[in-house]
């Protein structure tokens, strides 16, 4: 069996303004105690990962992973290496905040074996990085990506978001331009989602956010939708676009219904039909495995119905959809004699089509996905 | 037991002026309950009366008390319904008493539905007994209560009793005061036999029990009796009376409190306000009082799910066992498909049963804003009832339209008098009289439409008097008003079940506000959505909600699926409370938007 591996490194310099993950800023302290900690929590874990199969896909995310010091971070790394059995095509991503890296940091990951470096850029403009709470400028963005290819790190995907406050669509063809100078191998796009609990809610409360219209910020997604694959881009999911077959296989994991082991606080697993997350709180987690106590604090059983559900609504995240034959397969039946009436309603709506191998989205439906997924709850 | 050791009586009180805690010290000092079997509020024992602190049904509880001299008395406390929608349940409870203790809250004073119910008792004769409560609390004044008593009552109240119900201070002597003012029943047993039915209700072993008053005469079990006004004969299986709980008892004679079952199946047969007698030896005339019952509020119920149309007529049948005062008919709605217009004794009533049936039968209902009944006239000389806005005939067709009007009692500190008068001028209200219960206190009456008040009025009193204001009314009369049809169309096509009766003035006013709450309670879809309201063929508002531009959330973080389905479910669930009007979804909230707009 293959399998992804999740490490998730919930420490930010400073936390962005819009963000609600898990994630805290200004605990430098903590680092070094949670690294161990991290580093327990896969040694314990080794024997049965390695019953189980080979890793295809490392992960490390955040928070920031780069917010650790390099020998700390170095450390994570050698230890899943150390730990984690992996097959020869190893995808080994790191996320790096373009405001937390230096040539050393690129050099010590390539070093160390990873092949793909995530950037959080945002967006190409100083002003309004400050204004969403990054902590870099977009001279940090294009330093990182040199460093990167300076140590012989290939694949390069930057994240650039929409519909911030203040961003307009020069804004935006200006960021997208920037990202093809860089020459990266790999786009995601986030549309800015206000979520409770953040500064950005409580602007908006205020009528201080100062956001895009919403015809504005559909123009920039359609803009995007539509220029991406001009410039060589393909559209492989929703939010995700790659040159050639610079795919990210991690995150296609989680469509495709792949098992995936998470390590670090509020890090997601999935595996013989059992959805766990550690604990969002590091001291928790920190506590938890030092008593060699397991630091799961939910676990759910994945019924052959949410089975269903899951695999429908995850895989049509993806340009190529829901493989019927996979499908069947796995569940004994058809799709459309399963969803006989959410089938026909999302054709008539064009949001969905149908190829001999897969159901899958259109454009519009991507742009509506929402209600399509909802339409795949039983 | 001799007539002259019972005592029949009732409690008067505001809403949270302690007639529940009070009602319970009483059961608890006479010994019916220990304190473990004590619940909180024994009286109230529906989730919802106890929920929303106030009884709904009317129950009645046999208390044995020795007094200090030794004699032993039957005291019946015959609870009363606490809101201004059952105020002839109110009556019938009280027509079955020969006292009432009149409870007023020593921090608070008299309120407006206090008043209207000492009004109610003192026209049947009733002695009444003041009470003082809530003196253990620091802002209590019953110095100046009693004051208030005398002069908004013109009863004394030199002799009323303080007391506490919370620490059960002063509880003997209410008591003693019950056994010693509070003159015995008078009827005789020799008579023929008149019993007056002043509640009932479905068991689901016995059928209709009726809780009843002898005046005359004597009922034992196996005796044929009959119901003076529906006519239903039927033979008594069951006797007994409340302690609190039912036990049977071998006879009722006049002066006693009790209840009877029998082959009885339906409520509609047992009246409150009816007169049991014999079949062998009838009473010649039935006791006064007695009046059908007339809804003053309808609204049209419709299941969101029109699967469920059945499932709601079951329901709407098993509520009726129990509640006579509730009427439906089946109605039909262009917009909302099948349902039953249902007729109410006012809002509360309508939002009691509207809960029951959520809660106790599951299900999903869209409510139309509620209506009263408007006297239209045609110009071919006829009077319709119209309770439902979408049933008035066309403009033209019309002389004119005639409203109920009610006789309002507000009772506000003076301060407040201002406010009163501007929310109840805006309200159509036509001033009657103001009086100074105190230095402080006045009260005053207005002459207002029905539909004002269903509308908002009490929470705009509330709102402009900042809670002070306590509100008493009774219906009227009708009277010419000009009021026309408001209509709602969405995305051109009008909705039968948006539609209004508005006065005239208001209309356009009305209108927007109407146009602009749909437009937040909309939300938004595929295509763009005009809102309009119209009178006739004149649109007096337009609101747009727009079109959805996109609806896709982009991140998984780090494979957390659980969070993303969960937004999923929550959008599949908002998706289920909708209802398809045309082509445009719209939430239940919408329907009852009218009542939230101001």
């Amino acid at each position: 069996m293959e399998y992804g591996v999740y490490i998730h490194i919930p420490f930010c310099r400073q936390k962005c303004s819009y963000c609600d993950f898990s994630s805290i800023a200004g605990h430098e302290a903590d680092m070094e105690k949670y690294t161990d900690a991290l580093c327990r929590e896969l040694a314990a874990k080794g024997e049965t990962l390695s019953s189980l199969g080979n890793a295809s896909t490392i992960y490390i995310g955040g928070g920031t992973p780069t917010a650790l010091p390099v020998p700390l971070l170095a450390h994570v790394i050698q230890t899943v290496r150390a730990v984690v059995p992996t097959t020869n095509n190893l995808e080994f991503t790191v996320e790096a905040n373009p405001g937390t890296v230096t040539l050393e940091t690129m050099t010590m990951l390539s070093t160390l074996g990873v092949n793909r470096v995530s950037i959080g850029a945002q967006v190409f403009d100083d002003a309004i990085l400050k204004r969403i709470g990054r902590i870099h400028t977009s001279q940090d963005i294009r330093d990182a990506v040199r460093w990167a290819r300076a140590a012989l790190i290939v694949d390069v995907s930057v994240d650039l978001m929409y519909g911030l406050p203040g961003q307009t669509m020069d804004i935006l063809k200006w960021s997208v331009g920037s990202s093809m100078d860089l020459a990266v191998t790999h786009i995601s796009v986030y549309g800015l989602t206000v979520e409770d609990g953040t500064p950005f809610a409580r602007e908006k409360a205020a009528g201080t956010l100062n956001l895009p219209t919403e015809e504005a910020e559909e123009e920039m997604y359609d803009y995007l939708a539509e220029t991406l694959p001009k410039f060589g881009f393909r559209r492989y999911e929703i939010s995700n676009y790659a040159r050639h077959d610079f795919l990210c296989r991690h995150n296609l994991g989680y469509w495709q219904d792949r098992p995936y082991f998470g390590f670090g606080a509020a890090a997601h697993s999935y595996h013989n039909g059992k959805r766990t997350a550690n604990t969002k709180d590091v001291g928790a987690y920190i506590k938890a495995v030092e008593r060699d106590e397991s630091p799961a604090h939910t676990e759910e059983t994945v019924t052959r119905e949410k089975h269903i559900e899951e695999f429908c609504f995850l895989a049509l995240r993806t340009a190529k959809g829901i493989d019927r034959q996979k499908f069947s397969e796995s569940f004994g039946c058809e799709v459309e004699s399963l969803y006989p009436k959410t089938v026909d309603n999302l054709k008539a709506r064009k949001y969905l089509e149908e190829t001999p191998t897969h159901f899958r989205l259109t454009p519009l439906g991507m742009k509506f996905g929402n209600q399509a997924f909802a339409a795949f709850l039983l | 037991m001799q007539t002259t050791h019972i005592r029949n009586f009732s409690i008067i009180a505001h809403i949270d002026h302690g007639k529940s805690t009070l009602a319970d010290r009483l059961i608890e000092r006479t010994g019916m309950l220990t304190e473990r079997e004590m619940k909180e509020q024994v009286l109230d024992s529906m989730d919802l009366e106890r929920e929303r602190g106030i009884t709904i049904k009317a129950q009645t509880v046999r208390l044995t008390y020795k007094t200090k001299d030794g004699e032993t008395y039957e005291l019946n406390l015959i609870d009363t319904p606490g809101h201004v929608d059952f105020t002839y349940e109110v009556s019938r409870s009280l027509a079955a008493c020969e006292g009432a203790l009149l409870v007023v809250d020593a921090t608070q004073g008299v309120e407006a539905q206090t008043l209207a119910n000492v009004y109610m008792a003192l026209e049947h004769d009733l002695e009444i007994v003041p009470v003082i409560n809530k003196v253990d609390l620091p802002s209590a004044d019953p110095e100046k209560v009693k004051k208030e008593i005398e002069d908004a009552i013109g009863l004394d109240a030199s002799n009323a009793v303080l007391t506490s119900a919370k620490t059960g201070l002063g509880v003997d002597d209410i008591l003693e005061a019950i056994v010693n003012l509070i003159p015995p029943p008078s009827g005789d047993e020799k008579k023929p036999l008149r019993a007056l039915i002043f509640d009932s209700y479905f068991d689901s072993y016995k059928g209709v029990i009726a809780n009843i008053r002898l005046i005359d005469g004597l009922i034992k079990k196996g005796m044929e009796l009959q119901m003076m006004a529906t006519g239903k004969v039927f033979e008594v299986t069951d006797i007994g009376c409340f302690q609190p709980a039912p036990v049977e008892v071998p006879q009722l004679a006049a002066g006693d409190v009790g209840f009877i079952a029998g082959s009885l199946k339906n409520v509609r047969d047992v009246r409150v306000g009816d007169t049991v007698t014999t079949t062998e030896n009838p009473a010649p005339e039935p006791l006064p009082g007695y009046r059908g019952v007339t809804p003053m509020v309808y609204c049209g119920l419709y299941p969101v799910d029109s699967a469920d149309y059945d499932n709601l007529k079951d329901a709407l049948e098993k509520l009726q066992l129990n509640d006579a005062a509730l009427v439906f008919e089946p109605e039909t709605s262009v917009a909302l498909g099948f349902g039953y217009r249902c007729g109410f004794l006012g809002l509360l009533h309508m939002d009691v049963i509207q809960e029951r049936l959520e809660r106790e039968y599951h299900l999903e209902l869209i409510t139309t804003a509620p209506s009263v009944i408007y006297h239209v006239h045609t110009t071919a000389g006829e009077m319709i009832a119209v309770d439902n806005p979408a049933k008035l005939p066309p403009p033209q067709n019309i002389d004119f339209i005639e409203e109920p009007f009610v006789k309002a009692t507000v009772i506000v500190p003076n301060d407040y008098v201002g406010a009163v008068m501007q929310v109840s001028q805006d309200k159509r209200g036509e001033y009657k009289s103001m009086d100074y219960l105190d230095t402080n206190r006045v009260m005053l009456i207005y002459h207002i439409p029905l539909s004002e008040i269903i509308y908002d009025y009490f929470d705009q009193l509330k709102s402009t008097t900042r809670g002070y204001a306590s509100l008493d009314y009774e219906l009227a009369d009708y009277q010419p008003s000009k009021l026309v049809k408001l209509d709602i169309l969405l995305n051109g096509e009008p909705v039968d079940a948006l539609s209004t009766i508005v006065f005239s003035d208001q209309a356009a006013h009305r209108g927007r506000q109407l146009a602009q709450k749909l437009r937040e309670l909309i939300p938004k879809q595929m295509f763009e959505i005009p809102i309009q309201a119209a009178v006739g063929s004149k649109i007096v508002a337009r609101e747009n909600v727009r079109a959805y531009r996109k609806d896709v959330l982009a991140k998984c973080y780090g494979g957390d699926i659980t969070r993303k389905r969960k937004l999923l479910e929550k959008q599949k669930e908002g998706k289920k409370r909708m209802k398809a009007v045309g082509s445009v979804e719209v939430p239940q909230e919408a329907f009852m938007a009218v009542l939230k707009i101001h």
